[in-house]
């Protein structure tokens, strides 16, 4: 035995990149889709599999359907093809993804993700590939490539932070999304992505809450928002004519943390006495849609604008969501708009007109917030928020996909003295992922989310060192979901909260009561341990 | 854990750090062979969080084990190793493995591994494992929580 143990070898696990073989292990993969879902939604081969299945049951056409799938999105998206084509190598991206940089699995390097594809590209799409084979760089497609992606494509959180760094500015995100589709038509998805997609298809939102359970929800937000302030504090629920609709991703009002930046929301509209309303029928703004398919992210996504127009509102104003925003900023316009039925969004308290909503009309809450404070509209007491030290995680699709960098800080700025930035280039348009977004957030794949999740991580403990920071805040609810989970593993003592959740402990409500604690129950710092925690 | 520190190799000598240097080269060999000059070469600690946390925890180590191996040091040092071993496609033996690279890098670069330092390495190497069976204890403790929570929330 003592034999054995002393011919133990350190191999690299990976060899020959060109190897499709890949070893599913519990615990780095998503489980996949059930039956019910896919038969839901209309999708094809609904059947029972796992990944971790020999036989995954692909239809007897596969090969055929992903070629011509391959070939139809190659004609109708010109971006594909161009990022098919032209990667250089450089090596630019190679060392910008949070997986690589938490697994060092060669294939997680960006260039090399999209070269699975780019691969069997070459050799059914170019001559050469054609011709010259492997030689050209190009493969057979076979059923291990089918798994290889299913691998990797499930492994990419569609963050973008490689892209930031392409000097040709190819989004390997997109190529992700291709090939998710692609997967998607021989039915090989995960129940994680298709569940929630199902829900919020049938009901309205990720949980499949019911109209009845959702106004439960919203009450007892309201309700307890009132006993915190000592106002009476009422959420308007489909108020027809209403100025403005406002949408939120669904664990704002049944997840922890997210649910006190929900409270936060709620006293904001009330100080400021907006005319707003919420709705059951879209009370959803993140849209699994996107980590799918196309089709699917502008069925999900038209409940927002087909609301509004039934509600009769005059704009949109969206919550604190990660994803949400890229398909609000990138494609909401072109799939299911132009919204020509609202009104560019004028802020009723500033008059600030939101020119750069003018073609959405929708307008995030950070955005507004910031405008209110820019303007002096609201009393805030940032005091409040002495019991934290604060920092402030760019969620990657607020951040990357529709560049609101500054308003969270602002924000934060003003309703917090204590607020500390990671380094630079972990930061703003350079931020690391929670390794969870894009549908890979689920408890299954947790070991594969700490890897992800570990540069960023990395960066929040450089801060709870350097400043005793204890509190990552951030705009996403995906972000809000999963980051906790992160922190215990690799940061300990470093608490999740949103943007609104701070501005709800500072704000200072014409008419409040005494309030000596924040939106957690958690007591304010006393005066004189504030200065000492933050001496 | 807090014995005498040993005769030689010393603490913060050219030789210790270059005993650490040859132990986090061996190390290496735990990760994938392409992303190895990466990991070896990127100095920023946030654009290379596995490298840096690797380089930096196993000098503290090396230093700990030729030297005053103080409980206060070691631990922390080697938490931040195994904890990253944890989460990737290892063994659990190929996870603590990397506490006997230390054996090798003493007997290339000092010649001879002297008898106090194979009973420290042996019980760095329990250590290793403790911390590793820990980790993995707390990975499915924390997956169990996200179960818990999602049945709480599809009851409510």
């Amino acid at each position: 035995m003592p034999g054995t143990l002393v011919q133990i070898e350190s191999k690299p696990p990976r060899g020959d990149w060109t190897d499709p073989h890949v070893e599913f292990r519990k615990g780095s993969i998503c489980y996949s889709a059930a039956p019910k879902n896919l038969e839901y939604l209309g999708l094809p081969n609904p059947r029972v599999w796992q990944p971790l299945d020999a036989d995954w049951k692909l239809p007897p056409d596969w090969k055929r359907i992903l070629l011509e799938g391959m070939k139809d999105r190659l004609k109708k998206y010109r971006s594909f093809r161009l990022f098919m084509e032209i990667c250089v190598r450089c090596g630019a991206c190679a060392d910008k993804c949070h997986f690589y940089l938490g697994s060092a699995d060669p294939k997680n390097m960006p260039v090399m993700r999209a070269e699975l594809m780019r691969s069997v590209y070459r050799r059914y799409f170019t001559l050469t590939g054609r011709l010259f084979g492997a030689l050209a760089g190009a493969r057979e497609l076979t059923e291990d490539v089918v798994k290889e992606w299913f691998y990797y494509f499930y492994q990419c959180t569609e963050c973008r932070r490689c892209s930031v760094f392409c000097p040709y500015g190819i989004d390997t995100a997109e190529i992700t999304m291709m090939g998710r589709e692609l997967l998607n038509l021989i039915g090989c998805n995960t129940n994680w992505i298709l569940e929630p997609a199902a829900n919020c298809f049938r009901m309205g939102n990720h949980l499949g809450i019911q109209p009845h359970g959702f106004k439960d929800s919203i009450d007892f937000a309201a309700e307890e928002a009132s006993e915190i302030t000592g106002l009476k504090i009422e959420v308007p629920i489909q108020r027809k004519g209403a100025e403005v609709l406002f949408v939120m991703p669904s664990a704002d009002y049944f997840a922890s943390p997210h649910y006190y930046t929900l409270l936060g929301y709620l006293m904001l509209f009330h100080e400021i006495g907006l005319d707003y309303t919420v709705s059951a029928y879209a009370s959803e703004g993140g849209n699994f849609g996107l980590f799918s398919s196309h089709e699917m992210m502008k069925r999900l996504n038209a409940k927002i604008y087909e609301e509004a127009r039934r509600l009769g509102v005059k704009w949109i104003l969206g919550g604190e969501c990660g994803h949400m925003w890229r398909v609000l900023h990138q494609y909401m316009d072109t799939m299911n708009g132009p919204a020509d039925f609202l009104e560019v969004p004028v802020s009723p308290m500033t008059g600030t007109v939101f020119e750069n909503t003018r073609s959405t009309k929708m307008v995030h809450i950070c955005e507004f917030t910031a405008d209110l404070i820019h303007h002096g509209r609201l009393r805030l007491d940032p005091s409040r928020n002495d019991h934290w030290n604060v920092t402030y995680h760019d969620s990657c699709n607020p951040a990357r996909g529709m560049g609101l960098l500054e308003e969270p800080r602002y924000i934060l700025n003003s309703v917090s003295r204590h607020f500390h930035e990671m380094p630079e280039n972990t930061i703003r348009e350079q931020t690391f992922c929670c390794g969870s977004g894009a549908g890979l957030g689920t408890d299954e794949n947790l070991e594969m989310r700490l890897r992800g999740g570990f540069p960023r991580a990395n960066a929040v403990k450089y801060v709870k060192e350097k400043y005793g920071v204890n509190l990552l805040t951030c705009i996403c609810a995906i972000d809000k979901a999963t980051l906790p989970t992160l922190l215990e593993y690799w940061v300990p003592g470093v608490e999740v909260a949103g943007v609104h959740e701070l501005l709800g402990n500072a704000l200072v409500m014409t008419g409040e009561k005494e309030r000596t604690a924040d939106l957690r129950g958690e007591p304010f710092a006393p005066a004189r341990e504030s200065e000492a925690l933050h001496a | 854990m807090t014995d005498a520190p040993i005769a030689a190799p010393v603490p913060g000598s050219s030789l210790t750090e270059a005993i650490a240097e040859r132990w986090v080269s061996l190390s290496m060999n735990s990760w994938p062979g392409a992303a190895r000059p990466f990991l070896s070469e990127e100095k920023d600690p946030f654009r290379n969080p596995i490298g840096s946390t690797v380089r930096r925890n196993l000098h503290i180590l090396a230093r700990e084990v030729l030297g005053g191996m103080q409980e206060a040091s070691v631990a922390p040092a080697l938490d931040a190793l195994v904890r990253l071993h944890a989460v990737q496609d290892l063994s659990p033996g190929d996870a603590v493995r990397f506490v006997f690279d230390l054996r090798t890098a003493i007997r290339e670069r000092a010649g001879t591994v002297p008898e106090t330092m194979h009973a420290r390495i042996d019980s760095l190497a329990l250590m290793a494992f403790s911390q590793y069976a820990r980790c993995r204890e707390q990975i499915f403790e924390l997956r169990l929580r996200e179960i818990r929570f999602r049945a709480e929330c599809a009851t409510r």
